[in-house]
């Protein structure tokens, strides 16, 4: 007899997970050495394991790290994030940018960042209150998204039409911010929402980490409710778990996770959308595996989209957010039409 | 034997009671202060008209509505004073229409049984391997258990389902309409198991069903409901005649005594075959 193709891809799928974190690895320290000249690689790790080279430390701590950190916490928390929501909504199409929850968060930063800067373009409160407000904005957008869609909220294409019209609602109106809010914040919010990792400094960093430390651990001891989530209601329920309010805490839990990895980098789309979706493929069913995957998936992507507009468009600073919506936006409509065949 | 003793028994025997349930969606009363005792060990049937409420009261006592007056005890305990895997514990519920993924596979669909047995610190122990393997041997699906449910035969996912519930290990199994979309040999097929499930693993099972002859071949206990109220309770023989048929599913029928299992045997007449009375 023939192995089946899920004893396969289970059995297999730890090797999977080694060859993804490796692949990000690489990325993050071509990452590191790639700039206006080319650290080697060599260099690079020595001054990471915390040798002293004359000239390179500097460049690498401060400058080139940076931007490369940021990327892979906040690549790894979209995904994470849309694997949570394409899990519990039982939903190929349900990630944190179709949901409207990273166009909430720009909303708010944007407000916060209109509302609470003074004319020499400096906040007059702690920029830690940055992620606080794209937490609030995400957590708001989730739950009108849900509040429209109701009962419906397990049907693909609806949850999509909601989503999208809410997000939809949502840009215009921080368009609107961006153009009535003072001018000297404009450049910077714009640059924001394209989703960028340049001018982000260590402080930024650790405010990210500080709160995604938390948060992933928390995911980590959810994670053992998911596989039941799999199931409907009736069935869920039947086994002891309540699933509409399993779900309200996962959406939170998901919005304040993207949040936190826009609060930084701006509105990065369709990583949220294309890491688990690969993760499952690669990975199978499997709910840690899972969740590791995508993390370093989402990582990878965002790192290497960093990589490739440093490659093309340096020394001007392209936002890195571009690339996934370039790469994000066919394999979405693929989603949408494949799913279309089974519904 | 006086009264008072066999009320006692009885008593002894209910693993469920019901005092005066009520219950309404929204404006509408779908149960009226309904009370019934459930024998522990014994397949009960619910059974009746379509909309006379015996799924709403199936999902009452596995507490997937809410009642807006009355009781059920299991045991002694109130269930609405269990917590959700407490219960998950005591009762299995296997739905009308249950859906879980295309790609999921038989083994981890009869996994998820064991969800209300694991705990943080405990994910999966021996006794959560050895349930699932026994569930698996009892409803025959152990071979099918790489498969994914998507490729599976409609009796074949009904059997991975009652494995699902019965990896549960709970005293108590409801099952809601099992053969609704099954043919004539997967309807037999699943409702043996069904007998199984009360004789092999001693479980009590609670059962709706509209098909009157499965009700009165496969139950211990029927019980006729009409528009949210309990019309008949007792054993099919002593239940089963001309005139409950017409009370509670609007039908003349002939009433004999099946050949082969000695159960009563409904059979409807033709229109123009009934007496006009």
């Amino acid at each position: 007899m023939t192995m089946p193709a899920r004893a396969l891809a289970s059995s297999r799928a730890p090797f999977v997970l080694v060859a993804i974190v490796l692949l990000f690895v690489l990325l993050a320290s071509t990452g590191v050495a790639f700039g206006s000249t080319w650290i080697p690689l060599s260099q690079v790790w020595d001054v990471l394991l915390g040798a002293e080279i004359r000239g390179k430390t500097v460049i690498i701590l401060q400058f080139r790290l940076p931007r490369v950190v940021i990327a892979a916490l906040a690549g790894g928390g979209f995904a994470v994030a849309g694997y949570l929501l394409q899990r519990v909504t039982r939903n190929d199409l349900a990630s944190p940018g179709i949901l409207g929850v990273v166009d909430g968060a720009a909303l708010a930063v944007v407000c916060f960042l209109a509302a609470l800067s003074n004319e020499s373009n400096a906040l007059v409160t702690s920029i830690a209150y940055q992620p606080v407000a794209a937490a609030a904005g995400s957590i708001l957008a989730i739950f009108v998204v849900f509040a429209f869609a109701g009962s419906q909220a397990a049907s693909a294409i609806r949850l999509l039409l909601f989503g999208t019209a809410v997000a939809a609602v949502l840009k215009s109106l921080t368009v609107i911010a961006m153009l009535v809010g003072p001018v000297y914040q404009a450049g910077q919010a714009a640059r924001w929402i394209a989703g960028a990792v340049n001018e982000i400094n260590w402080n930024e960093i650790r405010i990210t980490a500080m709160g995604m430390l938390p948060l992933m651990l928390i995911v980590l001891i959810v994670a053992r409710k998911l596989p039941p989530a799999d199931l409907d209601e009736t069935s869920a329920r039947s086994v002891g778990l309540n699933l509409p309010t399993f779900r309200v805490h996962i959406f939170v839990l998901a919005a304040a996770i993207t949040a936190l990895s826009a609060a930084f980098v701006g509105g990065v789309g369709f990583i949220g959308l294309m890491a688990p979706h690969l993760a499952r493929r690669l990975i199978g069913r499997t709910v840690h595996l899972g969740l590791v995957g995508s993390f370093f998936i989402g990582a990878s992507m965002l790192v290497g989209a960093d990589l490739i507009v440093r490659l093309l468009f340096s020394p001007t600073e392209v936002p890195a957010g571009t690339v996934p919506a370039v790469i994000g936006a066919p394999y979405f409509l693929y989603l949408l039409m494949r799913n279309q065949r089974h519904d | 034997m006086t009264e008072a003793t066999t009320e006692a028994t009885a008593t002894r025997n209910a693993v469920i009671s019901i005092e005066e349930l009520s219950l309404d969606y929204g404006k509408v009363n779908v149960l009226h202060s309904l009370s019934l005792t459930i024998p522990r060990g014994k397949i009960t049937v619910l059974a009746g008209a379509n909309g006379c409420g015996k799924s709403t009261l199936l999902r009452a006592i596995r507490r997937l509505h809410k009642p807006s007056g009355g009781r059920i005890f299991l045991e002694e305990l109130n269930i609405h004073g269990l917590g959700e895997k407490a219960l998950a514990r005591k009762i299995g519920l296997l739905a009308q229409s249950p859906s879980a993924p295309e790609d999921m596979t038989v083994q981890e669909l009869v996994r998820l049984g064991r969800y209300p047995h694991q705990t943080l610190l405990q994910p999966w122990s021996a006794g959560d391997t050895e349930a699932i393997e026994q569930a698996m041997a009892g409803t025959g699906v152990g071979d099918l258990r790489d498969r994914r449910l998507g490729s599976l035969s409609g009796g074949q996912l009904q059997r991975a389902w009652i494995a699902m519930v019965l990896a549960q290990e709970t005293d108590i199994i409801c099952l809601d309409e099992p053969v609704n979309h099954l043919d004539l040999a997967h309807q037999l097929e699943c409702l043996e198991l069904v007998h199984r499930l009360k004789e092999q693993f001693g479980r009590t099972v609670v059962l709706v069903l509209h098909d009157l002859n499965l009700a009165a071949r496969y139950g211990d206990t029927l019980v006729f409901l009409r528009g949210g109220k309990i019309v008949a309770t007792g054993a099919p023989a002593d239940l089963v005649t001309e005139e409950l048929v017409a009370d509670v599913f609007g039908v003349q029928a002939r009433i004999i005594t099946d050949p082969v299992h000695g159960r009563p045997l409904c059979i409807p007449l033709r229109l123009s075959e009934r007496q006009s009375s």
